[in-house]
């Protein structure tokens, strides 16, 4: 490995280092927790579609922007395929997509 | 009346039924996808690539879903120094399924799909998604010929509890040498788990290519996301051509205090990766040579879903070493399908 190779590798390495670094001190932020049991009300239950919807879909991309619940409905559909999401995940991120 | 009028008959015959169910429950089938425009230097190669990438959803009923994504993608670049830029286009169908949820833990997906090999191919692949425009090294492994497979596939959630999950998908493409088809005979499988706690998912791949040459693939993937604004994903995979990995981190800039606000919309990402050639392999899509790659990125979030990204790299190669340079502009779309009439509920 030639010397100019080796320093890209350290400053990828280094740069690496630093997300990790980064991600430790970073505070946990409203919505980013696990998934709880179902609250009772609607503006619970779209909270907790808020959590499903990080957990599961935000790990690849953020929320769409200007759902109407019909369009939500084909959407949400889609992502119970691809991210495999269970009948109720499916449920509480329409509510959180399109309340 | 000839066979060749029956797939007429049969989409038509769908059609109408899906339409009727679509519209008694008030679904409304949506089309959506990206668009982008990228300018790439590779190695002293300038090329400019418009993207068109629409994807139709069309919810029949309450367990079926079609999905088809069409990619049309241009191409101009020079045949050689001092020749005038030429356009190429490239037309293909990435995927039209027809997906059956049965419950929570099993849907049975027909038609063509992406292969489900590692994480890049089916979560990671549109380009408003992926954090760098151009495919890890490793990409074809795990995933011929043509990224898509023609056959079955079943997948799903087989436990799931609220401290983990354990996903899986199997699946078996059918040889198709049609253009617009284009598979090779494999089978595959896939199993990850998923911590919620630590939003943490590791998995691992496996593929038999059952043309030609019989040969096996596997790989394993990590997907990690600790922190709402640290994304960290990385795969290994191997093949009898060769073995490779690539690890990619990217860090979105907080909201916080008066510079926070300005530099929220930032991405600064890093991707390093790896491929060691074993065996010669002849249009395998993978490197001649043993290559080394990193890249580092930056990208700009808008409003409206409209993100640039731009991105160096430096490619280390017996074959030659080399510089990398992408700028992307990237748009993702999702409106209903026009002129749907509103439904009975």
């Amino acid at each position: 490995m030639t010397a100019s190779r080796s320093k890209y590798v350290v400053l990828a390495l280094l740069s690496m280092s630093l997300f990790v670094a980064l991600q430790g001190s970073a505070r946990p932020q409203r919505g980013e927790a696990t998934p709880q049991k179902p609250a009772a009300t609607k503006v619970d239950e779209s909270v907790e579609g808020e959590k499903r919807f990080r957990t599961n879909c935000g790990r690849c991309h953020h929320p769409p922007e200007d759902l109407s619940p019909r369009e939500a409905r084909a959407v949400v559909r889609q992502m119970r395929v691809r991210a495999m999401l269970s009948a109720e995940d499916e449920r509480l991120i329409l509510k959180f997509l399109a309340p | 009346m000839g066979r060749k009028y029956l797939h007429f008959w049969a989409a038509l015959l769908f059609g109408a039924f899906g339409a009727g169910a679509c519209q008694a429950q008030d679904l409304v089938p949506v089309i959506t996808g990206s668009a982008g425009f990228l300018y790439s230097k590779n190695a002293g190669q300038t090329a400019l690539q418009p993207i068109l990438n629409p994807i139709l959803l069309f919810p029949v009923g309450s367990k079926f879903l079609v999905e088809a994504d069409a990619e049309l993608q241009g191409f101009v670049a020079r045949s050689g120094p001092g020749q005038p830029y030429q356009w190429q286009g490239f037309n293909t169908l990435e995927y039209l399924q027809l997906d059956y949820v049965v419950n929570s833990h099993v849907t049975i997906v027909a038609g063509r799909f992406l292969t489900p090999f590692d994480i890049y191919s089916d979560r990671v692949y549109p380009i408003w998604i992926r954090n760098f425009e151009d495919a890890p090294i490793i990409y074809p492994i795990g995933t011929r010929t043509s990224g898509s497979s023609t056959g079955a596939m079943i997948r799903g959630a087989a436990v799931s509890r609220p401290d983990w999950l354990l996903n899986y998908t199997a699946f078996f493409s059918a040889l198709s040498t049609s253009n617009t088809f284009a598979a090779g005979r494999a089978f595959g499988t896939r199993v990850g788990v998923f911590l919620p706690k630590a939003n943490l998912e590791i998995g691992t791949s496996y593929e038999r290519f059952l043309q030609d040459v019989h040969s096996n693939s596997y790989g394993v993937y990590l997907a990690w996301k600790p922190a709402i604004q640290v994304d960290i994903k990385g795969e290994f995979a191997h093949s009898p051509q060769g073995y490779g990995y690539w690890l990619e981190g990217a860090y979105r800039l907080p909201d916080a205090g008066p510079i926070g606000r300005q530099l929220k919309n930032l991405q600064p990402v890093i991707r390093g990766q790896q491929f060691v050639r074993t065996a010669p392999g002849i249009g395998d899509s993978l490197p001649r040579a043993n290559t080394q790659r990193v890249d580092f990125g930056l990208n700009y979030y808008f409003p409206h879903e409209i993100r640039l990204n731009g991105s160096y790299g430096r490619q280390f190669s017996s074959t030659g070493d080399s510089n990398n340079w992408t700028v992307a502009l990237t748009y993702r779309f999702l409106f209903p399908m026009p002129f749907w009439p509103k439904g009975a509920k």
